[in-house]
């Protein structure tokens, strides 16, 4: 060891002291400063370093594969999510519950309904379920004899199984549950809204009250103590159903099995868990 | 100097270059164990505290399973009813301090239970329990909007009141003169 400090030390006054009058190739009594005797103290620092860079690197490897010892446990409980667009009527319950149990500031929704309007001449247009229901809300009624079909969409997290935003999170804040659902670590999340634009389908949103990015969790508190999410607790039509996947005798697993379902933005590959009923083309 | 050395001058430079790299590798694993959390990665790139952070967090509305534990003949009076998937909570509030209350109460008889006060008009409101015969209720889902799949019961209001004949049709309990809101015959 002290050899090599010693090394250490000669070559670097050999190269800082007279590499400049000191001729390479005469044999001179410094061991180090011989072919590449002109090497500055500088360069032989930044070669240094270089190496240790070089190892520091070596320890940024992962420890273990991601996902290591999620294997057995992912398999066994699977949750998911149809929503049946042909019972929405638009009620707004749904909403209420979601803002009430998971503390949503005003302006924000982690779930949200969309009405579609197909009028007689050819428009088609989009709005927002109000919170309150449409009764009293103020929102303009419109003609039905204008009109050629309408029908309601709910939104919510896909809960994909290849999520766009769990890929960007710079500090592994976003990050999928070993039963499927996608959630943000409170404490490490930084803000930076990058999971928000990720999102193909504008469920994230960063919450002003914490400064965290927030979404739709499916109620994770709620179903990991087997009570079903607030929307579907508050939907007086069953509109929205939630089970458990890996259960072939949950309703959501019979209802898959014997409807015809999709998913939004299927072209994405994004595997969403988040299945619909009577979903039209124009749906996105 | 050199004839005190053990090695040779490649082979000094390689142990330079392995001690560096070595030392490189060891202050990076040592800051890497002070930065990254020790339950990072046991089931994936995140930590393992977070699951339960978010499962932790406070349940505020109570499942109807809950309400019929205690209220069984309301629960009765829904079971053929179609208002037996109205949550509970959509008429009555949501109830969480209510059940607690009520489970101590079963534990420790005499333990006061507040009783249900009035709805202050709002869905989403913080009164934890009302009772309400308030037609804001059954209109928030029965007033005909465009939209609405045909198969549900929806009223135009104006109309409905009319042709049944009803007798003060601003009163806020009219729905009520003909129809229970847990049973409402329809």
């Amino acid at each position: 060891m002290s050899g090599l400090l010693n090394i250490l030390n000669n070559g670097g006054s050999c190269g800082s002291g007279d590499s400049s009058s000191h001729a390479c190739g005469s044999g001179g009594s410094c061991g180090s400063c011989h072919d590449d005797s002109s090497a500055s103290r500088r360069e032989f620092l930044a070669q240094a370093s270089t190496m240790m860079l070089g190892g520091f690197s070596l320890s940024l490897l992962p420890m273990k594969p991601d996902g290591a010892g999620a294997g057995g446990s992912t398999e066994e409980v699977m949750y998911g999510f149809l929503v049946d667009t042909e019972r929405c009527i638009g009620a707004g319950k749904c909403l209420t519950a979601c803002r009430t149990e998971n503390n949503v500031p005003e302006g924000y929704a982690r779930t949200w309904v969309e009405r579609f309007v197909h009028y007689k001449d050819g428009r088609v247009e989009v709005d927002l379920v109000p919170e309150t229901g449409y009764e009293g809300s103020g929102v303009p009624e419109i003609d039905p004899e204008t009109v050629d079909r309408a029908y309601f969409v709910p939104k919510l997290c896909n809960q994909c199984t290849d999520a766009p935003c769990n890929q960007v999170c710079p500090v592994h804040a976003s990050f999928k549950s070993p039963e499927g659902v996608e959630l943000v670590d409170p404490d490490t999340c930084i803000g930076c809204a990058y999971c928000v634009q990720a999102c193909p389908y504008g469920v994230r949103f960063i919450n002003p009250d914490t400064g965290n990015a927030d979404k739709c969790t499916w109620c994770y508190h709620r179903i990991v103590k087997n009570e079903q999410p607030a929307c579907v607790e508050a939907c007086p039509v069953n509109a929205r159903v939630f089970g458990r996947l890996d259960d072939p005798n949950s309703e959501i697993r019979q209802r898959l099995a014997k409807v015809p379902t999709s998913v939004l933005k299927e072209y994405l590959g994004t595997h969403p868990r988040l299945h619909y009923i009577g979903l039209p083309q124009e749906v996105t | 100097m050199s004839g005190g050395l053990m090695f040779s001058r490649h082979t000094r430079h390689l142990w330079i270059a392995f001690f560096l790299i070595a030392s490189g590798a060891a202050g990076g694993a040592f800051v890497r164990s002070q930065l990254v959390p020790s339950d990072f990665g046991e089931l994936g790139p995140y930590r393992t505290v977070a699951i339960a952070k978010n499962a932790a967090l406070p349940m505020v509305h109570q499942s109807d399973q809950t309400c019929i534990k205690c209220h069984t003949d309301v629960h009765e009076a829904r079971a053929e009813s179609p208002h037996q998937a109205v949550a509970c909570r959509h008429c009555h509030g949501h109830g969480a301090q209510h059940v607690a209350e009520a489970t101590r109460a079963a534990e420790n008889p005499g333990s006061p239970i507040t009783p249900a006060q009035e709805w202050d008009g709002s869905f989403g409101t913080s009164v934890d329990l009302f009772v309400t015969k308030d037609r804001a209720t059954c209109l928030a889902c029965h007033t005909s909007v465009v939209g609405m799949p045909e198969s549900f019961r929806s009223i135009n209001v104006a109309a409905h009141l009319e042709e049944q004949g009803a007798e003060n049709v601003n009163a806020k309990d009219v729905c009520f003169e003909c129809h229970d809101g847990h049973s409402p015959g329809l």
